[in-house]
């Protein structure tokens, strides 16, 4: 009888030890929340991703070092997914199911990110993108992702669009854009504001792997618009600013911040500074890269990184970005309290509203918008400098449940 | 009498005992890394059957996996039917769709099947990059759970089981047709179109035949791809893909299923440590490859020595090799 | 479309194809020939094209050497790494009685080689450009519009094709090449080094490469994806006749005039895959190409 109880006990003992162990949250020790982290850190976009990482790691050591989140240090473990969708899944799982994280922050490429929606809503673990803009994991909501720290693609397209029809006047309005779904969402909304301020479009969807542009260039000027739209990535921007220098273009070129990634290269490929007479950037920054209120991230980044802030090239241009991510992800563990779980950290995120003091405008979820930031401004660049366009040129699109 | 166990059936016993302890042993990560391996088996056995066998030098294999991919994801995720069906249906189609290539490429001789066979892969990722309404595009498609009887499959560890058995199943299908007098029809074709056909073999129905299943193995290990992963994209849909199962193949050893096995398994396990090292990955490959070629041209389990004895003389007849 | 835009397009999908095919029908030139003098087909081709320009740009930007000793360096560099892989490489497959498709797969050897070399120095990471000799001011040819970056291509790309062909028909050299792509016993036994004639044609394709590689990179950029372009290369050499070189200039300048035209008057998106379906419509309409003989039955 006493064997049979004793052994009675053990079990249910050790049945409620197992219990208990099952139902704590992964990642999460007394002493420590472990945070998945990934985005190209190498590869022929890692301009996209790499400092941006930097960026976030730099904000996760600094709060550590002001003693953590609720006695909870962040312990981060990182992984390459080369902007790559098969890879970034891959790297998922292997942070999800592997490591065993407690959240996902990661995601610089919007097309590959996208790709893990169906795998995070299956594994039901919370994923703050990073620099993405990632519109097809964001509209619809789903409730574990949320993203578009930089901006989203539909506010790209619609803001350019209100750029060109409000500042430059513009009626008819060339638009060259990717024929992906990336390419899709800016157009969406472009075309939603162009109808809005009653302007045309005359589109150009291009692939991501063009080589020769006269052909979407040569219709483009056929067509003859007021300013000319350019929402691909660096390497055809390169491409196009260079050919509609060549075909005698001088109207405005107005270029979309996901092409930015490295504009001394960028001058360097075009090969002319003429070609940058009438040239605009969009920025979704507060201030110019580099501009006064923008010092402190500069100065955090040389105090954390010397050896790459004295290479040439860095930080690189989207360095800033990965703060206001690992802000959100900061602000909402801080609101949800000591017993954290995953709901509870879900919850936080979908009520956040904060300025990071980075961005053109504040950082917002709701319940039903997990788009962070949609405001940006624009530049005047010559080759060299650039100087400010006084104004923000908002989007209209909001997203319709169909 | 002591019966003694040959060691293919040795190698075959241990692997078994390895894959029914391991789902309870390791992390679904794991499982995922040994699902995707069974895909690779399967893709390679294939391969085999078109180059091994039948002396094909086909190069759209990736082609067929696509399709049986996207066949198997689009019926599932619009009727639901047990997962058998999927995976049979993309089969089916890839088959079909081998029937017409092959019966198109197969007129040609064997650079311009190479290339012509090549030409269709990289057409059909163009395809499946474009064709928006039913692949979605470059946007990737998501897939939902596959399912069987009121089983849902939605992770690695689940989908595991019949993935394995879809895997052993294949090989020993392939096993059973090398064995056959198919089989021997096929490698007799290999050897020589002329004295197969001097046998009564119909040289060109055979190659049909060949290229054929191997189209339909290719499918048959798209619909395993879409039991364990929740979304595809393009992008591993073209050459590359074609590329790196053609090195397991060459590499295992052209002709030999062991070696297809063996080269799958050995190759796939490196893609995906050295997923982060891409370019290491890339050196090693083709270092793996040149070495291969230079020193041990048949690769790793070479054919028997039955049939490198009738090699030589068979390439004796062409000009062109010093 | 008016008749105008029309006739716009014409003009300048002609002009421009003209430019980017004469490129190539270069890389088509160094295909054909490998495979005549060799029976073996280069899938390497696109990745020493690759090669070749980051040859160039790390001569550049490491070792900054002026750009008129990168010139000939990299040509050099290029024809001797081809020749060198031929006797290294290849004469060791054939030696270890390899045949047809391993002498194939050792060329994918290669390429994954090269591919991986040039990703692990990081300099594909970002799209570089290689200094333009000439200059990019518009040259108006009838409505449409090149640059004088564009007239030289075409031009140097039209010289070194005639040297080439010169080189075929009238040099020792060039004739034992194409007497060991007829039949090699025969031109073995009338004493010709088979081994040397080999290496020959091998850096001849690393030469082409050179030269291609600095002609196209002013105008496309250097990134590891130019490898790309040698797909249009392979679409030329068949649509002009695998064993033809003539046929491989003729298809080299088609397939520029027709990618540009479906790009202009189809859609940008089209262009990618008009490529593959040349070379399939070709292979399945009429084989040997446009000028190539009869198709030749050997056995891969």
């Amino acid at each position: 009888m006493k064997t049979f109880i004793k052994t009675t006990l053990g079990a249910v003992a050790v049945a409620t030890t197992l219990a208990a162990a099952a139902q704590s949250e992964p990642g999460l020790t007394d002493k420590s929340i472990k945070i998945g982290m990934f985005s190209p850190m190498s590869g022929n976009s890692m301009a996209y991703g790499f400092d941006v990482i930097n960026a976030a790691k730099m904000y996760y050591d600094k709060v550590n070092k002001e003693g953590g989140i609720h006695g909870r240090k962040i312990d981060i473990v990182l992984e390459d997914d080369r902007c790559n969708a098969n890879d970034l899944l891959a790297a998922v799982k292997k942070l999800t199911e592997q490591d065993k994280v407690f959240l996902l922050n990661g995601g610089s490429c919007s097309g590959p990110v996208v790709g893990a929606r169906e795998y995070v809503e299956r594994e039901k673990i919370p994923l703050v993108m990073l620099n993405a803009s990632g519109d097809g994991a964001l509209y619809p909501p789903s409730k574990y992702i949320y993203g578009a720290f930089s901006i989203s693609q539909r506010a790209v397209g619609g803001s350019m669009v209100q750029f060109a029809a409000e500042h430059l006047k513009a009626k008819k309005i060339g638009y060259i854009n990717h024929d992906d779904a990336y390419g899709g969402w800016n157009l969406e909304a472009a075309e939603f504001q162009a109808k809005k301020v009653g302007a045309t479009l005359q589109v150009q969807s291009i692939n991501p792997n063009i080589t020769d542009v006269t052909a979407p260039m040569l219709k483009i000027r056929a067509a003859n618009p007021d300013a000319l739209l350019i929402t691909t990535y660096a390497r055809p921007v390169s491409l196009l600013v260079k050919k509609a220098h060549e075909q005698g273009w001088n109207k405005p070129i107005i270029i979309a911040v996901n092409g930015t990634a490295d504009l001394k290269q960028l001058v360097e490929n075009v090969g002319n500074k003429e070609a940058f007479k009438n040239v605009y950037l969009q920025e979704v920054m507060l201030d110019v890269p580099g501009g006064e209120q923008l010092k402190w991230v500069y100065d955090m980044y040389k105090q954390y990184y010397p050896d790459l802030a004295a290479k040439p090239g860095y930080p690189q241009t989207y360095m800033p970005y990965g703060i206001p991510s690992a802000m959100a992800v900061i602000n909402a563990l801080k609101v949800a309290g000591p017993q954290l779980t995953r709901e509870k950290f879900l919850d936080a995120m979908s009520k956040l509203n904060f300025d990071s003091k980075v961005m053109a405008g504040p950082i917002v979820f709701t319940p039903t918008d997990h788009a962070a930031q949609k405001a940006a401004i624009y530049l005047r660049f010559d080759g060299e400098n650039k100087s400010r366009v006084p104004g923000s040129y908002a989007s209209a699109w909001t997203y319709q449940p169909k | 009498m002591k019966k003694r166990f040959s060691p293919d059936q040795l190698a075959l016993l241990v692997l078994l005992t390895v894959l029914c302890v391991l789902p309870f042993t390791v992390t679904g990560y794991v499982l995922y890394v040994v699902n995707l391996l069974m895909v690779f088996v399967v893709l390679a056995l294939g391969m085999h059957v078109v180059i091994g066998e039948a002396g094909q030098f086909a190069l759209s294999h990736t082609a067929f996996y696509g399709i049986g991919i996207y066949t198997a994801g689009l019926i599932n995720t619009s009727w639901h039917p047990p997962f058998v069906v999927s995976i049979l249906a993309g089969g089916l189609l890839s088959a079909v769709l081998g029937y017409v290539i092959g019966f198109l490429a197969l007129r040609m001789r064997d650079i311009y099947l190479a290339l012509a066979t090549f030409a269709f892969g990289e057409a059909m990722q163009w395809v499946f990059l474009n064709w928006e309404s039913a692949t979605n595009g470059s946007n990737g498609m998501r897939m939902q759970p596959a399912q069987l009887f009121g089983l849902t499959l939605t992770n690695d560890l689940q989908a595991y089981p019949f993935v394995v058995a879809i895997a052993a199943l294949m090989l020993w299908v392939t096993v059973w047709l090398s064995r056959s007098q198919f089989g021997s029809a096929l490698r007799a074709v290999r050897e020589s179109d002329v004295a197969a056909m001097a046998m009564g073999i119909n040289a060109r129905a055979m190659k049909q035949a060949a290229f054929v299943i191997s189209a339909a193995f290719a499918g048959i290990a798209g619909g395993m791809y879409t039991l364990f992963i929740s979304f595809i994209h393009p992008e591993s849909l073209g050459f590359q893909t074609t590329i790196l199962i053609l090195t397991m193949v060459v590499v295992g050893g052209i002709g030999s299923v062991r070696g297809a096995v063996a080269g799958a398994i050995a190759f796939g396990i490196i893609s995906e440590l050295l997923r982060q090292a891409l370019s290491i990955q890339e050196i090693l490959y083709g270092a793996i490859l040149l070495g291969f070629m230079m020193f041990k041209p048949r690769g790793l389990f070479a054919g028997s020595k039955k049939r490198a004895a009738k090699a030589p003389a068979a390439h004796a007849q062409q000009g062109g090799t010093a | 479309m008016s008749l105008d835009e029309i006739w716009l397009f014409l003009q300048q999908g002609l002009l421009s194809g003209l430019v980017t095919g004469s490129v190539y029908a270069l890389l088509a030139i160094a295909i054909v020939a490998v495979f005549k003098t060799t029976d073996v087909p280069n899938f390497a081709q696109g990745e020493m094209l690759m090669m070749a320009g980051y040859v160039a740009l790390s001569l550049l930007l490491l070792a900054h050497l002026p750009y008129v000793a990168v010139i000939p360096l990299t040509v050099a560099v290029m024809a001797a790494g081809g020749a060198l892989f031929q006797r290294v490489v290849m004469e060791r497959v054939t030696g270890s009685r390899g045949v047809g498709v391993q002498l194939v797969i050792a060329t994918l050897g290669l390429a994954y080689v090269l591919k991986g070399l040039v990703r692990q120095t990081g300099l594909g990471d970002t799209p570089r450009s290689l200094p333009s000799l000439f200059s990019s001011d518009t040259v108006m040819i009838g409505d449409a519009a090149l640059t004088q970056l564009d007239i030289a291509i075409f031009a140097v790309a039209v010289v070194v094709m005639v040297l080439i062909y010169l080189m075929f028909t009238y040099t020792r050299i060039g004739k034992a090449m194409r007497a060991v792509g007829m039949n090699p016993r025969a031109a073995q036994i009338v004493g010709v080094r088979l081994s040397r004639i080999r290496m020959m044609v091998w850096a001849l394709a690393g030469l082409i490469s050179a030269i291609a590689a600095l002609l196209i990179t002013p105008k496309v950029l250097v990134t590891p994806d130019i490898a790309h372009i040698a797909i249009l290369a392979y679409a030329a050499a068949i649509v002009g006749g695998f064993t033809s070189l003539p046929g491989a200039v003729v298809g080299g300048l088609l397939i520029g005039v027709v990618e540009n035209m479906v790009g202009l008057f189809i859609s940008t998106n089209a262009i990618v895959v008009a490529p593959f379906l040349a070379i399939l419509v070709t292979l399945i309409v009429r084989p040997q190409g446009l000028l190539g003989g009869k198709v030749q039955v050997k056995k891969v």
